[in-house]
């Protein structure tokens, strides 16, 4: 499945409206925002149709899946847009994960856990807040909103260290951006990211990861962010996003694809968006001196107009680090950046 | 005094909500503190210990109540010796929880992190790692170190 598909479901007294545009949607927030209360329209609906008197108008079948029956649900359910409810334990299991990789359905998950087999979007963590009461009086509107708004980090001074998400081409090339007394420092896998955030507490650190597929995280960050205002996040959609945003490959048919991604992924092909970007980046670049893959990274990033292009695709923290490098080369001297990136994934980190 | 459990423990209740509407007295529904917790979590009024008055859904039924409300009352009421699962609990029932707690030994598990800076004077007994912790500060460090989920 792909798309982005608009959702209305109401009856008398409330009407929820949303947009789901990948293959996983979570919905958390405050207690009593009415969650719960779209499960049961959605459940109902499922169960008895019009005859329910709920009225849900959306391009595909939504269904709801509860402990008892989802397995023979998702066996049947094709270019679903299938709800969850937070009683649903299965939904934290590698099965359940499994089976959303191989399906082409898209999930709507009500949960507060961080369901770690899942890779979902950072920007597809949802709450749900009352809009009004318009037209009927009597009936409340309920939308969702973000969570996590994407926006860039606040405003940050120097950086002691940059934590990455693992050492590939992402971690290569920041390593070798940042000027030599910056800890850039890979948490060999995204789930240990909050494990070195603890272990640099008090430091002005930096986390680069990938927004597309860190939702899992999102919650243990977000809270160690605001507890601790010296860290920074940032979360483009993967490093791979940011060369296909910088221009550097082509005009107008990437800008196209980023712009619209959700009309050229196929649900079923790519479990996250992460993955369909680094498709699409190897794809575009094969048989060309930007030639990209994902273990090592490919030296010509790392020169010129592509560096350049590719440090403004990542707005300020680009800027941050660019500043920071230039600081300590005129304190330093200069430092030959293919070599400081190149053998990022054979020596390891400097910690 | 709260103690706090990560993960899958014997003898909790994953869902409470439905162990609450299986499980409920109507005294419970009528008692201060719960019309309180109902009217700051849920914006709701008990009428009586079977209906409620909600601004968004009319009049409904004790069964109608949030996930949140109802897994709140259970840790004030609920004598079982069951350990509830708060992350059913959005935050905005963090303050309650330390409320109850003050009143009587709490135990509550959970699923993920929660938010509990709203709450002055934060202090839990961490059961994972064995540590008492005396702010929110504290308990982040904690319960960021924690494995189970």
């Amino acid at each position: 499945m792909r798309g982005s598909h608009h959702v209305v479901v109401q009856n008398r007294r409330v009407r929820f409206e949303f947009s789901v545009r990948r293959n996983v949607t979570i919905v958390r927030g405050d207690s009593a925002t009415g969650k719960t209360t779209l499960m049961s329209l959605i459940e109902a609906y499922d169960r008895l149709g019009d005859a329910s008197g709920v009225e849900v108008v959306c391009d595909r079948r939504c269904v709801a899946i509860n402990n008892a029956n989802w397995e023979a649900v998702l066996a049947g359910a094709s270019s679903c847009i299938v709800f969850l409810d937070e009683d649903v334990s299965a939904a934290k299991t590698p099965e359940f994960a499994r089976r959303v990789r191989e399906s082409d359905n898209y999930y709507v998950i009500i949960t507060r856990e961080d369901l770690p087999n899942l890779p979902y979007s950072v920007d597809e963590i949802y709450g749900i807040h009352t809009s009004g009461k318009y037209a009927d009086l009597r009936r409340t509107y309920n939308s969702f909103y973000r969570i996590y708004e994407p926006d860039e980090p606040r405003e940050m001074g120097p950086v002691e260290t940059v934590i990455t998400e693992d050492s590939n081409s992402g971690h290569q090339f920041v390593k070798a951006v940042c000027a030599a007394d910056i800890n850039v420092t890979s948490a060999y896998g995204k789930s240990n990211v909050r494990k070195l955030l603890s272990k640099h507490k008090g430091q002005r650190v930096l986390v680069i990861a990938d927004g597309a597929a860190f939702g899992p995280e999102m919650g243990d960050v977000h809270l160690f962010a605001k507890a601790h205002p010296e860290v920074g996040v940032y979360l483009p959609e993967s490093f791979e996003w940011v060369i296909l945003d910088s221009g550097v490959i082509d005009g107008n048919r990437i800008k196209d694809i980023l712009d619209h991604t959700e009309d050229f992924v196929e649900s079923g092909e790519f479990f996250s968006w992460e993955r369909f970007f680094t498709h699409l980046l190897v794809q575009e670049t094969k048989d060309t001196y930007l030639r990209y893959t994902k273990a090592e990274l490919n030296s010509a990033y790392l020169n010129g107009r592509v560096l350049e292009s590719v440090l403004a695709a990542m707005g300020q923290v680009g800027s941050l680090l660019l500043r920071q490098g230039e600081a300590a080369t005129e304190r330093d001297g200069p430092r030959d950046r293919a070599e400081t990136s190149g053998d990022a994934s054979k020596s390891g980190d400097k910690e | 005094m709260l103690s706090i459990v990560f993960g899958d423990v014997e003898n909790a209740v994953y869902h409470p909500p439905t162990y609450f509407d299986n499980t409920y007295l109507d005294e419970w529904i009528t008692d201060p503190r719960t019309r309180e917790m109902i009217r700051d979590v849920d914006k709701s009024e008990v009428v009586s210990a079977r209906a409620i008055d909600s601004p968004f859904l009319g009049s409904i039924s004790v069964r109608e109540l949030s996930g949140g409300v109802k897994t709140l009352i259970l840790m004030l009421f609920d004598d079982s010796g069951r350990i509830f699962n708060a992350s059913s609990c959005g935050d905005n029932c963090a303050k309650w929880i330390c409320r109850i707690a003050r009143e009587k030994d709490l135990t509550i598990n959970l699923h993920h992190v929660m938010d509990f800076s709203s709450c002055d004077g934060f202090e839990a007994y961490m059961i994972n790692t064995g540590r008492t912790v005396k702010s929110f500060e504290e308990y982040l460090d904690e319960a960021l170190s924690i494995e189970e989920r």
